[in-house]
């Protein structure tokens, strides 16, 4: 039945065959109006990856090592960064779409699991949200000198912007984007440079990160360091947008490199010029910021805070609402969550996550916790980049003809490397905060694991069932080929 | 495999409800866009415009620079037209590909569920 019949039919614009182009069937944006650049698709995954929260872990981290060799863990978190990276970017390859994540992992294991995983792993923007709403809040109260209490209104004020914004349909837009990453990079490079050469002291352990410490501290910097990077793969979701394909494993690679250098940098200098107190308090980058440059640098610091989380906000945002969007229409999730908004917005996902975002801001800066969401979102992100090997090697075997755009040398011996690796650093992360021995990061992954497991073993049966249900009783309105007479709808 | 005539028929009855939905109006206003659709299986290319909260008539072959481009089979097509597939069931799975941003998938994707909510699609 493949006539191709000429002439036009019902609701075709006549004669206009001849002005078509031919067909092709195009992908990766090669023609598309608004493609994405490789730039914005560098400034996007290193956004992503730069949030507030970053100044906090990059502080956090210098109570595992001799402080001025900060930068060795980072970097070595940036060689596993570089492995997770092949991983992301052969599976991206594999599957250019913002569903990637369901599809490569769908086809690597039982649904149930992957759906679980899924769910679980999205714990960690809620938290990125979460931290970066206290984070901007906290340094803006204490920018403006003001008592601890209004970093409360601050968190309100933040996330009700953003979720006004979203339902609203605003986008920030590539340009702005764009600017505004590289000037947080930009910014907090110089300020870090200052710090430390007008601290007119010289590094003291550059080279030595177990001076005073041990193994165990160094692999736990080093899976707090792997946090540095994490995100920076959350740009894969854009690969329908972007002019090339292989814009999207180049910019995450170029991406690296970036992070790798600020964090770096900034950790080395807030080892160099903070003092304990200053490290774990709520705002080091401000310390930083004034050590650079007086009060002036204080507030070149709040501002470069409070523009990370346009990026976070942005892409936290619209990454999450329309996953579960995209999840709720595949039926996967209750239909109610993909209920739009006159702007085509689902709103019930935006409000969720703003809501849930603000519980937990809350009680961060009830209880001053803030180091547990580092180590959740540090345990998350490594758990997933152990998900992301096992579906490399899983489907090398399953699919091992598939066309793969970017095919990871050595994958096979480098998947099961990464597994181990970052599961263990999973591991090592859910159980330690602040040098300390908490298995409270644990426990909130784990009740986060087992609400996805109940909700995927109990509860999405019955979403599944109730689907079912309706389409039997709903009339095929498409007309039966068999039955005489032009088309019409049958309804 | 669909053939031309179907897939126009069926297009031709999603752009009728699709012009007579004020939600779904609303939702496209200011939402000017060039869709290209190219089937898989027949290699057919369709091309249709979103203008002035309008979808305009389907044009045989892809005409202009497209802001998203959709790929799936005639079959697909032809069912998603007619409101009995779930264009994002087939999307999450694969076998329906989008190229153009998140922003713009969206308003098709709403557009494919809005046209058909007063008997579910």
């Amino acid at each position: 039945m493949s006539a191709r019949a000429s002439g036009p039919a019902h609701g075709v614009a006549p004669g206009t065959d001849s002005t078509a182009t031919p067909v092709g069937l195009t992908h990766g944006g090669e023609s598309l109006r608004r493609a994405l650049g490789l730039r914005t698709v560098v400034s996007t995954s290193t956004g992503l990856a730069f949030a507030a929260l970053e100044y906090l872990a990059a502080a956090g981290l210098v109570a595992y090592v001799a402080g001025d060799s900060a930068w060795i863990p980072i970097g070595v978190a940036g060689l596993l960064a570089l492995l997770a990276w092949g991983f992301f970017g052969e599976l991206n390859g594999m599957f250019p779409t913002a569903a990637a994540i369901r599809l490569y992992m769908k086809r690597s294991m039982d649904d149930r699991a992957a759906l679980t995983i899924t769910f679980t792993y999205m714990t960690t923007i809620v938290l990125v949200i979460a931290a970066d709403a206290f984070i901007v809040g906290t340094a803006l109260t204490h920018a403006f000198g003001e008592p601890r209490w209004v970093a409360a209104i601050w968190i309100v004020g933040l996330l009700g912007v953003a979720v006004f914004s979203n339902l609203r349909g605003v986008r920030v837009a590539g340009g702005v984007q764009d600017v505004a990453t590289y000037i947080v990079l930009g910014a907090t490079l110089v300020v870090g440079v200052l710090a430390l050469t007008r601290s007119h002291h010289a590094l003291r352990f550059p080279l030595n990160p177990l001076q005073g410490h041990s193994a165990g501290d160094l692999i736990e910097a080093v899976a707090l360091g792997v946090f540095l990077y994490s995100a920076f793969e959350w740009v894969t979701t854009s690969a329908e947008e972007v002019r090339r394909p292989q814009h999207i494993h180049r910019g995450m690679l170029i991406s690296v490199g970036l992070l790798f250098i600020v964090c770096s940098l900034v950790t080395v200098a807030m080892s160099h010029v903070l003092t304990h107190h200053q490290l774990i308090s709520a705002y080091p980058q401000l310390d930083l910021g004034r050590a650079a440059l007086g009060q002036a640098g204080l507030w070149v610091m709040a501002a470069v805070t409070a523009v990370t989380a346009l990026n976070t906000f942005n892409g936290g945002f619209i990454t999450a609402s329309r996953f579960v969007y995209g999840t709720a229409r595949e039926g996967s999730l209750p239909p109610q969550l993909a209920l739009l908004n006159d702007r085509a917005v689902p709103w019930v996902p935006v409000v969720g996550l703003g809501g849930l975002s603000l519980v937990v801001a809350l009680v961060v800066a009830v209880t001053g916790s803030w180091q547990v969401l580092v180590a959740v979102g540090a345990a998350l992100e490594a758990m997933i980049y152990a998900v992301a090997a096992m579906c490399t090697l899983r489907l090398r075997a399953r699919a091992p003809d598939q066309h793969r755009p970017f095919r990871l040398r050595g994958a096979r011996a480098l998947a099961v490397l990464g597994l181990v690796v970052f599961s263990a650093l999973a591991l090592v992360a859910s159980v330690s905060v602040n040098n300390k021995l908490n298995p409270v990061p644990l426990v909130i992954i784990v009740c986060a694991g087992s609400l996805s497991a109940f909700y995927v073993l109990r509860i999405l049966p019955k979403v599944r069932a109730a689907e079912e249900a309706r389409r039997a009783t709903t009339t095929r309105r498409r007309p039966d080929r068999t039955a005489p007479g032009p088309s019409a709808p049958t309804v | 495999m669909a053939t031309r005539e179907e897939i126009a028929g069926a297009y031709a009855e999603w752009r009728q409800r699709s012009n007579a939905n004020a939600r779904l109006k609303k939702m496209v206003r200011g939402w000017d866009r060039v869709i290209h659709f190219a089937t898989t299986d027949t290699t057919d290319a369709f091309t249709v415009e979103v203008v002035g909260q309008e979808l305009s008539e389907l044009t045989f072959g892809h005409v202009g620079t497209p802001d998203v481009i959709v790929t799936g089979s005639s079959e697909d097509f032809c069912d998603m037209f007619w409101g009995d597939l779930n264009p994002s069931e087939k999307y999450m799975s694969g076998e329906i590909i989008l190229a153009g941003s998140q922003h713009d998938v969206m308003r098709i994707d709403a557009i494919s569920m809005v046209a058909f909510l007063d008997q579910g699609a």
